[in-house]
């Protein structure tokens, strides 16, 4: 369970002041796909890095199965970024030197799996996300762009986060692609149990959460 | 590529830094066998005096034993050195006087501080060389390589003379005893005396087993020298002490003598091998300098080409730690690819690179002075002391240095790596990948990850 309350995050520039996100309070399921909405600039991505963690916020809390954000020192914001938060990101951002198989184990690793465990839990991964053997081993160079993502995609479910955070996955893939990307998400979110945040600027895209927001200019408003 | 180009330049840092490291530890090595080998001596002779040759006026005998009242002095040995020319004894010098003893007018010397020797007549057909004779309280093998500028003397037959002998008795050379017939037992006249033949001792040049030795007051009384000595080998009780006593002998002396040590000469002569190790002491701070720059300058142009791969790595939840590590260890990889190259190419250069340092220093040059005072003021040429100033005349090859007695050649450095040298260096290079890498790192770790991802 994700329950967000008055979150705001403002950017001190040298044109002025850029409130990114204004008093944001929302609540989300486990199990839950739920779609953000927004224009380039109105502050999306900033409430994800915000829900990350990657970036700490002016005000507000971020509440998690109880546990408040704001209390974690540097350790244990490390320690929710590798266990309970996981990322998608629209460039994919896998490990370039590592093959599809070992990003995935590189996540279990920083989330301190049983060494023992890791192949199993990446095989099964790779399987869910229908990446064959042959596949598991190329390195992210020699994948597709969907491939990368669903690699990205098993990356993010390693260690079986409470929350996944993905920004503008289907971004860098064509729509057919895209739209195989969203249904996997959802179907691994049910899998998983997992809250997964869809950053996207494509109705059609939102249009297969569960629930979705609109943010502009840093202030979130649900789409009934 | 660019891993290729780091390493490479690693390489050669790592190559320049290991072959002067290994021509620094040849040229300490050879310095510190050089000093090892140095005796701890220090030899006295009348000023302007050498060997049988120049002038100068004979010390006495009792100023130069005086000089065991010096600190650190431990014992004198006095001699006197005389010439018996053919009107003075019976003996047969068994040297021909050839080209060179005609031409220098040999023959015409009377005694210690009055010769006349060379260039003193002009060259006669009826000259012939003197027979030499070493007045000494302590006959043997001492006495004849130390004092003298001999060799390894070793009597072949008879017995030494005691050192209080005032008797008139010697001990002769082999080839003057062989020339005259001379037995142990057998007599022969100088200086109008009856001098009995106690021993023959044989050196194994010519010139050394062409002399005599008799007790020097013996030498003194009978050539009308008496309380005079032309050279004393004053022993220091150990080499810290030789400078000081040196010094003291000098102040105690005056002008009336030349002092010389085999330390102070041979620290003249290392003086090259001395600059060479502090070039490539300098060369060595500096390729080690300049491979921590190289390697430092290097892994921030990495970290910050992975500035993005950083961000993920810190959205995906590593720790700093571990981040760090894994730069750490390519540096570390890096640097040991790099010493394996530099190593070897390191260890091939060493060795020109240490002989062209020590050939630039001058090392072979400049050898005089030096010969003089290792071989000491002995007999004044032949014996195995013994080099001429100029590297020329050396029958032991030309522009190396030499060791009177001591068969050892400065310039000629071993250079050789071993183990500890190649370990120490080996760990000192991945120490330094190690620092270079985490201050590196640690500049891109504290990065925020969004502020990477934002600017993707």
């Amino acid at each position: 369970m994700l329950k967000v309350e008055n979150l705001d995050k403002t950017f001190h520039t040298g044109a002025g002041d850029v409130h990114a996100v204004q008093n944001v309070s929302f609540e989300a399921k486990g199990g839950e796909l739920v779609a953000i909405l927004g224009a380039s600039g109105s502050g999306k991505s900033t409430l994800l890095s915000l829900l990350g963690l990657l970036d700490a916020p002016d005000r507000g809390s971020i509440d998690i199965d109880g546990t408040q954000l704001a209390n974690l020192d540097s350790a244990g914001r490390t320690q929710y970024r590798s266990r309970q938060v996981g990322f998608v990101f629209q460039q994919f951002n896998l490990i370039p030197n590592l093959n599809a198989r070992e990003n995935i184990k590189l996540a279990l690793e920083f989330a301190h799996w049983p060494k023992a465990d890791r192949n199993r839990r990446a095989n099964e991964l790779l399987e869910i996300v229908g990446l064959d053997e042959s596949k598991a081993e190329r390195r992210p160079a020699k994948l597709s762009g969907g491939e990368q993502q669903r690699v990205a995609i098993a990356r993010a479910f390693a260690a079986q986060p409470q929350l996944i955070l993905a920004d503008e996955p289907t971004g860098s893939l064509d729509k057919a692609t895209g739209q195989k990307i969203v249904e996997l998400l959802r179907e691994v979110a049910t899998t998983q149990k997992a809250t997964v945040l869809v950053v996207t600027h494509d109705e059609k895209i939102a249009k297969k959460a569960d629930r979705r927001f609109e943010i502009e200019d840093g202030v979130l408003k649900e789409i009934r | 590529m660019r891993t290729v180009g780091v390493v490479a330049i690693l390489a050669v840092a790592i190559a320049l830094s290991i072959s002067m490291l290994i021509a620094r530890d040849a040229v300490t090595n050879k310095i510190n066998t050089v000093r090892a080998s140095t005796g701890n001596t220090i030899t006295v002779s009348p000023k302007g005096f050498f060997g049988f040759s120049g002038g100068g006026t004979p010390l006495k005998e009792s100023v130069v034993t005086g000089l065991l009242s010096i600190p650190h002095v431990t014992a004198v040995q006095e001699s006197l050195n005389e010439e018996l020319t053919s009107t003075k004894t019976s003996l047969k010098s068994p040297t021909p006087a050839g080209f060179l003893g005609g031409q220098f007018g040999f023959g015409s010397s009377s005694g210690a501080g009055s010769s006349s020797g060379f260039g003193g007549s002009s060259s006669s057909t009826t000259f012939s060389i003197p027979v030499r004779v070493i007045g000494t309280n302590s006959p043997g093998n001492a006495v004849v390589g130390g004092a003298n500028g001999g060799g390894s003397e070793k009597l072949t037959s008879g017995a030494a003379y005691s050192p209080t002998s005032t008797a008139d008795v010697a001990i002769v050379g082999s080839t003057l005893a062989s020339t005259n017939k001379l037995k142990v037992g057998s007599t022969f006249t100088a200086w109008s005396a009856k001098i009995t033949v106690m021993g023959i001792f044989n050196a194994g040049s010519t010139f050394t087993d062409s002399n005599v030795l008799m007790p020097l007051s013996t030498v003194q009384k009978l050539a009308n020298a008496s309380g005079d000595v032309t050279s004393a080998t004053v022993t220091v009780n150990s080499l810290n002490n030789v400078a000081s006593a040196d010094k003291a002998i000098v102040k105690r002396l005056g002008s009336a003598a030349d002092v010389t040590s085999t330390q102070a000469t041979t620290e003249a002569s290392l003086a090259p091998l001395n600059s060479v190790k502090t070039i490539s002491t300098y060369t060595l701070i500096g390729s080690v300098i300049g491979a921590a720059i190289i390697l430092l300058l290097s892994m921030l142009m990495i970290v910050r080409e992975r500035r993005r791969e950083v961000g993920v790595l810190k959205a995906l939840g590593a720790p700093n730690r571990s981040i760090i590590s894994q730069f750490i260890a390519e540096s570390v990889t890096f640097t040991i690819l790099g010493a394996i190259v530099g190593f070897v190419v390191g260890i091939l250069i060493s060795s020109p690179i240490t002989s062209a340092l020590v050939s630039a220093s001058g090392g072979s040059s400049s050898s005089s002075g030096f010969v003089r005072r290792a071989g000491g003021a002995g007999f004044g040429a032949g014996g195995s002391g013994f080099t001429p100033p100029t590297g020329g005349f050396s029958n032991r090859g030309t522009g190396t240095f030499h060791f009177g007695g001591f068969s050892n050649t400065i310039t000629q450095i071993h250079t050789s790596a071993g183990w500890s040298t190649l370990v120490f260096a080996l760990l000192a290079a991945i120490v330094i990948a190690a620092l270079g890498s985490t201050v590196a790192a640690a500049t891109i770790v504290r990065i925020r990850p969004a502020e990477v991802l934002r600017s993707e």
